[in-house]
């Protein structure tokens, strides 16, 4: 008889190990999670310091002539994006005049919060981005993240010091976006990632009059519905349009940029009306 | 209590290798999966008892870095460790390429189980098979690699804090 528990401990273990995690509460299951995940973000954070340090001492071994002419390249940048700024500060006093004579509710504005990227997870599973910023801060949980040429993802977890980001190419990631265009949301969800190539998403709800080839694709961007994301950022291109199943609507492939698996560097968009740490 | 701790710090390294290595996979849309590493080890080192709390432990600290429903990795981990030591007498531990296959059986297992459990959420999972084909190829060629290389560490840190390798039972 003991000899027949003995060889059944191990499965007996096992099921009393489950039962009491399946009876423990969200709360100290969430409780679990931040501690684990608190646990392992300073040797995270720690070999992301050492990556930007490698960085710094490649960068090092540059020679003065490219240093003069990547300078000179950022000069002339620097200079289109000075104008940019002034056009920019036109056209927001015109929206604000606007916005004041129809009396409409203005717009959410938002504080730019850049970070550097601490470990990238870009599975078929999931798609996510831990980045160097956190509670301290002030970054709020579902805050939009953003980079150059669009949108990244949104924070899913806020820590102590560090972030997750959910990448729009994350497998059930959904976002109201527009065609441009075309006036009428869609709804664009990401999560097909072929290995060896850009993440791709689909893209549903699509007017029958619209119309996207590879040769000439149609840049898809966010809708501003929803509350979470700006209106007006890049989501990607779509590359193929055709018919749904019902004939209601078209349904759609979206190429997005393959840098996003490369970035180093995001900026979280932290609500204005957000606490300040 | 000591080999279990010092078993749970050497998982918690490969962790963090693992990390480093999808860190620098990610460009080209690869990724490592080497959870076959972290069950498969311990039922052939430890007495149950320890070796379940840190493969446990080592399996929550996967499931708080992943995109996985918390306490995934945990169970999973639990489960094989279970089945690999009520077995551990009928399978061929005791040469490197033995526990290699094992690791790689094991590895298999998981990544059938997570796929299976995260599929239904893809958009499209008809097209994602062919990606999930090359993960588990590198995954398991990275395992055959690495796995040597690990168990000998695992030997020597259970040895460094003289929680020699057991043979005993429960």
């Amino acid at each position: 008889m003991q000899k027949r528990f003995d060889q059944a401990r191990p499965f007996f273990t096992l099921g009393v190990v489950a039962a009491a995690w399946l009876a423990l509460p969200v709360v100290g299951k969430a409780f679990l999670r931040a501690s684990f995940f608190e646990f392992t973000a300073p040797a995270n954070v720690a070999v992301s310091y050492v990556r930007d340090l490698q960085e710094y001492w490649s960068l090092r071994l540059h020679s003065k002539p490219e240093l003069i002419e990547a300078g000179r390249d950022l000069a002339r940048v620097n200079a289109s994006y000075a104008l940019s700024i002034q056009q920019n500060a036109e056209l927001q006093s015109e929206a604000e005049r606007l916005e004041h004579m129809l009396r409409m509710p203005a717009q959410p504005g938002f504080r730019l919060e850049p970070a550097r990227i601490v470990q990238r997870d870009f599975s078929a599973w999931w798609q996510r981005l831990v980045i160097r910023k956190g509670r301290d801060a002030g970054i709020p949980l579902g805050a939009p993240v953003v980079w150059a040429e669009g949108v990244v993802g949104r924070v899913s977890e806020v820590h102590a010091y560090t972030c997750v980001v959910e990448l729009i190419s994350n497998p059930g990631v959904r976002l109201a976006a527009l065609i441009e265009g075309d006036s009428q949301p869609v709804s664009f969800q990401g999560g097909v990632n072929p290995a060896f190539g850009p993440a791709r998403g689909i893209v549903e709800f699509v007017p029958l009059e619209v119309f996207a080839y590879p040769v000439s694709p149609r840049r898809l961007v966010t809708s501003g519905l929803g509350g979470v994301f700006p209106a007006g950022l890049v989501i990607g291109k779509v590359v193929r349009v055709s018919p749904s199943a019902d004939g209601l609507f078209k349904t759609g492939e979206v190429e997005l940029d393959p840098r996003l698996s490369e970035l180093t560097e995001v900026s979280v968009l932290v609500p204005e009306n957000a606490a300040v740490p | 209590m000591r080999g279990g701790l010092v078993f749970f710090l050497t998982l918690l390294l490969l962790q963090g290798l693992v990390a480093g290595a999808n860190h620098a996979l990610a460009p080209l849309q690869i990724c490592l999966f080497a959870g076959g590493l972290y069950a498969g080890t311990a039922a052939f080192l430890l007495p149950f008892g320890p070796g379940f709390a840190a493969v446990f432990a080592a399996g929550l600290a996967c499931d708080a870095n992943s995109g996985a429903p918390f306490g995934t990795h945990a169970l999973l981990f639990a489960s094989i460790h279970s089945v690999l030591f009520h077995y551990r007498d009928r399978l061929p531990n005791d040469e490197t390429a033995g526990r290699i296959l094992i690791g790689q059986a094991c590895n298999l297992a998981l990544f059938l189980v997570l796929t299976f459990q995260r599929i239904r959420v893809a958009p499209a999972p008809a097209m994602d098979w062919l990606r999930l084909a090359y993960d588990l190829a590198v995954s398991q060629v990275a395992v055959a690699l690495v796995g040597p290389w690990f168990f000998h560490l695992q030997r020597k840190a259970l040895a460094f804090v003289r929680a020699e390798p057991a043979r005993s039972l429960l």
